[in-house]
């Protein structure tokens, strides 16, 4: 047996919360299906409570997979290259590739593991009759390993190509989305078309699972209402993700070599030291020249704020001034859809596609932005720095949350130009676009401060971020697995009563979006997530001070 | 006047004794060599010193102000350059150094002189525009000192600066800390490297277990530990050695601690006497003419009195 498949899988099985997700999973599969167990005398022989079930159970699983999964395999090489003990493996007998297998196996057990403590509710599911064993649940679990393999060589791949564990997992969790959402956009763009870009983005939304899944448990296609489409979908993700996994294993077995060390030390050249020549091409290149030498911070800023800034890969400003260009484009080209009316997509929906996309980068961006701000100055040893610094804790923080708060404002008013085009085209959007602004800004200070406050309570960024994503994708995107399962098998009184704590929800309800109008959020949701907002800040100041106190 | 004073300084974690009535003092312009095995209690000292950790009893001191009472003022009179750098990702020299002078309130004008003069002062000028965390080991603890000199401190409390530097930088660093002592700055320096800081240090405290064991000038501290000192009469052959031998022990005493090496044509012994008394038994062993090639005090060093406390203690 490969000796890495065998330290990997006893380093996770070993930790708190490797047992906490087995038990956790458990118990969440075990609940579901006792939610749905008979209990009159009459027995459903349709099996249609049953396949309710299943739905519900298949989906919640697609999103443990794809929401846990990628955690492991992102920092399980970035970590040992951290650590000096990827130089230790290169320096044994073992080649690249069986390490890659090794730590490929290791990922891999552990996601086998948690899908085997998922079998009994799977069991139970076919005990109750309507979900077939080959065509249903033995086919849900086969695209659900492929996923797990799908999103394991993603991951490894990442981790090998980055410098620090939480750049690791930020990227990993924006290409899973990338891969498990974004690709699905095109398809839904160009339904109905069939030309070249039609056939392409067919093929390009199968490298996501969600289709397969949906097809599977009798939700036809993304978008297709239920209908069954004439070409199965679930043989072409089998290929494709198979396909992209193997490209990802090769391209990550081809980096596997001694150049992940022998890197020379960057020379550290200015623009300032450059030719005039030099100088005029960075002008052309750059508005903002990262190379040019940053001038003094003024005492009238923050100097937290600015050090925030200045030590974030992209948190310079010619990233963001990039970032800023890219959501205007997305923003306006979507109310362009809205406004020329194309596809017979209504306002609402549009307005709900913006929702969604400020939702996405809301939820990708604050955790990867907050969940590091104190970690990682804990990790790294310079918290202590910062301590013996005679700034307050007060201002510490501040200048922390303001470092967070001004990209995510940017980011949010650079998508705002889409509502004021759909408001020129329906004036009476006013009102409706005021609620999702408010909605849109209080779940950007839920996700600042329950990211921030997951960083002051783990030691290791990875950690941190690693919560800060659970947290918030358990909240906007589990809350709607509930949703996904309204009318059967859960009530409307249920769905609404989860709902009231989704913050996304409450913006679709809010933006008008068809599924939601009939639940009644607002204000409810407001005074929730807003209490939370301010029990998460009152938690943050005193973990800040509590931190800077004197041992 | 005492720069740095701790008092019966106590420090205890529920039931364990980190640190037992530490008393000692430090002049301006003084390195104090602070030394101890792993666990001893050096790094909670400095902790309090700097503000980072609250004693359980007793009182410390820096530029007279009270380490737990005042702990904002001794932020801006202790430059702190801990065991481990605390390095910022994506940051240069400069910007990494300009954060700490804001930090410190330095105005913008001033605090671009000081950085330059601060990484000329620790030899890393050329380093301005390099990222923090691509220097190797050595730069980075001269970056360190840099830091540690921003807000230009009274007391500069350095832990293991010697650590990982191969020995050209070590020689530097030495240097450095002296050029420090001697503009009036008062340092607190640990380090397993004993030789090292016994080149540099005027005074050295040895504490094991959480307790001060001896503190004072190397000398002193010899003394304290080796009432006796070890002399050594080198001979040129080894005819004389059954006479010199007989001769010592008549100066000194038949209880004394006498030995001989004829390999090494040696006669070694330890004795209490002050030169002047040894003048005696140097003129006999002249006049009986045993061929004494050399007739010195064996130095001890700071290693053999650290490794006395060491056994001492158990």
């Amino acid at each position: 047996m490969n000796p890495i498949i065998r330290r990997e899988l006893l380093e996770v099985l070993r930790t708190r919360k490797a047992l906490l997700l087995q038990v956790g999973l458990a118990v969440g599969c075990m609940l579901l299906v006792l939610v749905r167990w008979p209990t009159s005398a009459v027995s459903d022989l349709t099996g249609a409570r049953s396949l309710e079930v299943l739905r519900v159970f298949g989906y919640g699983l697609l999103a443990g997979i794809l929401l846990l999964v990628p955690a492991f395999p992102a920092t399980t090489i970035v970590r040992e290259k951290i650590k000096g003990t990827l130089a230790l493996l290169f320096n044994s007998p073992l080649t690249p590739a069986s390490i890659y297998l090794g730590k490929l196996g290791g990922v891999l057990g552990f996601t086998a593991v948690l899908l085997v403590m998922t079998l009994p509710a799977a069991a139970a599911c076919y005990v109750l009759g309507g979900a077939g064993v080959r065509g249903g649940i033995t086919l849900l679990y086969a695209v659900l390993g492929v996923a797990a393999l799908q999103m394991c060589t993603l991951g490894l791949l990442v981790s090998c190509r980055s410098q620090s564990t939480d750049s690791a997992l930020r990227f990993t969790y924006a290409l899973v989305l990338g891969i498990a959402v974004l690709t699905l956009v095109p398809h839904a763009l160009l339904r109905g078309s069939s030309d070249l870009w039609a056939q392409l983005a067919d093929w390009l939304r199968c490298l996501s699972p969600v289709p397969a899944v949906m097809e599977i448990l009798g939700h036809a296609d993304v978008g297709a209402h239920g209908m069954i489409v004439a070409e199965s979908v679930l043989p072409r993700y089998l290929i494709m993700a198979l396909l992209f996994s193997l490209v990802c294993a090769l391209s990550t077995i081809a980096l596997f070599n001694h150049q992940l060390f022998d890197r020379s030390r960057p020379a550290g050249v200015m623009t300032e030291d450059l030719s005039t020549l030099g100088q005029a091409f960075r002008r052309l290149l750059f508005l903002v020249d990262p190379q040019r030498r940053s001038g003094s911070m003024s005492l009238w800023i923050n100097p937290v704020m600015v050090k925030e800034f200045r030590t974030r890969r992209f948190g310079r400003s010619h990233w963001m001034l990039r970032l800023v260009a890219v959501c205007a484009i997305l923003s306006l080209g979507l109310s362009y859809v809205a406004a020329s009316g194309a596809l017979g997509w209504t306002i609402e929906v549009i307005g709900g596609g913006l929702v969604l996309l400020q939702i996405a980068l809301l939820i990708l961006f604050a955790p990867s932005l907050a969940a590091g701000l104190v970690s990682s100055e804990r990790e790294s040893g310079s918290w202590q720095l910062l301590r013996m610094t005679p700034l307050s804790p007060g201002k510490i923080l501040f200048g922390k949350l303001c470092s967070v708060a001004w990209p995510l404002v940017l980011l949010l008013c650079a998508t705002l130009p889409g509502y004021i085009v759909m408001m020129t085209v329906k004036p009476e959007l006013g009102y409706q676009v005021q609620r999702v602004v408010v909605c849109l800004a209080l779940t950007a200070v839920f996700a600042v401060l329950l990211s921030a406050a997951a960083s002051t309570f783990f030691r290791v960024t990875a950690l941190a971020t690693t919560a800060s994503y659970l947290a918030l994708l358990t909240l906007c995107v589990g809350t709607l697995l509930i949703w996904l399962g309204r009318g059967a098998p859960f009530g409307h009184a249920t769905v609404a009563a989860v709902l009231t704590i989704n913050p996304v929800a409450a913006a679709l309800q809010a933006a008008e979006m068809p599924g939601f109008t009939q639940y009644e959020l607002l204000p409810a949701n407001w005074w929730i997530i807003g209490a939370a907002c301010l029990v998460l800040l009152v938690f943050l100041r005193f973990r800040t001070w509590q931190l800077c106190r004197p041992e | 006047m005492a720069v740095v004073e701790t008092r019966d300084l106590t420090k205890k974690y529920g039931s364990f004794v980190a640190l037992d009535r530490l008393t000692l003092s430090v002049e301006r312009g003084q390195i104090l060599g602070f030394v101890g095995p792993n666990g001893a209690g050096k790094t909670t000292t400095i902790r309090i010193l700097v503000g980072l950790a609250r004693p359980t009893s007793g009182s410390a001191r820096v530029a007279g102000a009270d380490c737990v009472t005042e702990a904002r003022k001794i932020k801006r009179l202790v430059g702190y350059m801990p065991d481990n750098f605390g390095s910022y990702d994506n940051m240069r020299v400069g910007e990494y150094l300009d954060f700490f002078g804001a930090a410190f309130g330095i105005p913008r004008r001033e605090r671009v002189q000081r950085i330059g003069a601060v990484l000329d002062t620790a030899r890393a000028g050329s380093f301005r525009d390099l990222f923090v965390e691509t220097l190797s080991h050595g730069m980075k603890q001269r970056v360190a000192v840099a830091r540690t000199l921003l807000h230009d401190p009274a007391v500069l409390i350095l832990d293991e600066p010697a650590n990982g530097l191969d020995p050209e930088a070590r020689i530097e660093m030495r240097q450095l800390l002296l050029d420090l002592a001697e503009r009036g700055k008062t340092l607190i320096v640990t380090s397993h490297i004993l030789p090292e800081l016994a080149r540099i240090c005027h005074r050295v405290a040895i504490i094991t277990r959480g307790r001060l064991r001896s503190f004072g000038t190397l000398e002193e501290i010899t003394r304290q530990l080796r009432p006796s000192r070890p002399m050594e009469i080198q001979l040129t052959s080894a005819a004389a050695l059954e006479r010199v031998l007989s001769l010592v022990r008549q100066t000194i005493g038949p209880d004394a601690e006498v030995s001989s090496s004829p390999a090494e044509l040696v006669v070694r012994f330890r004795t209490t006497k002050r030169d002047e008394e040894l003048t005696g038994l140097l003129t006999a062993l002249v006049a009986a003419d045993a061929g004494v090639a050399q007739f010195r005090e064996v130095q001890t060093d700071l290693e053999e009195a650290f490794m006395t406390v060491a056994r001492e203690s158990g």
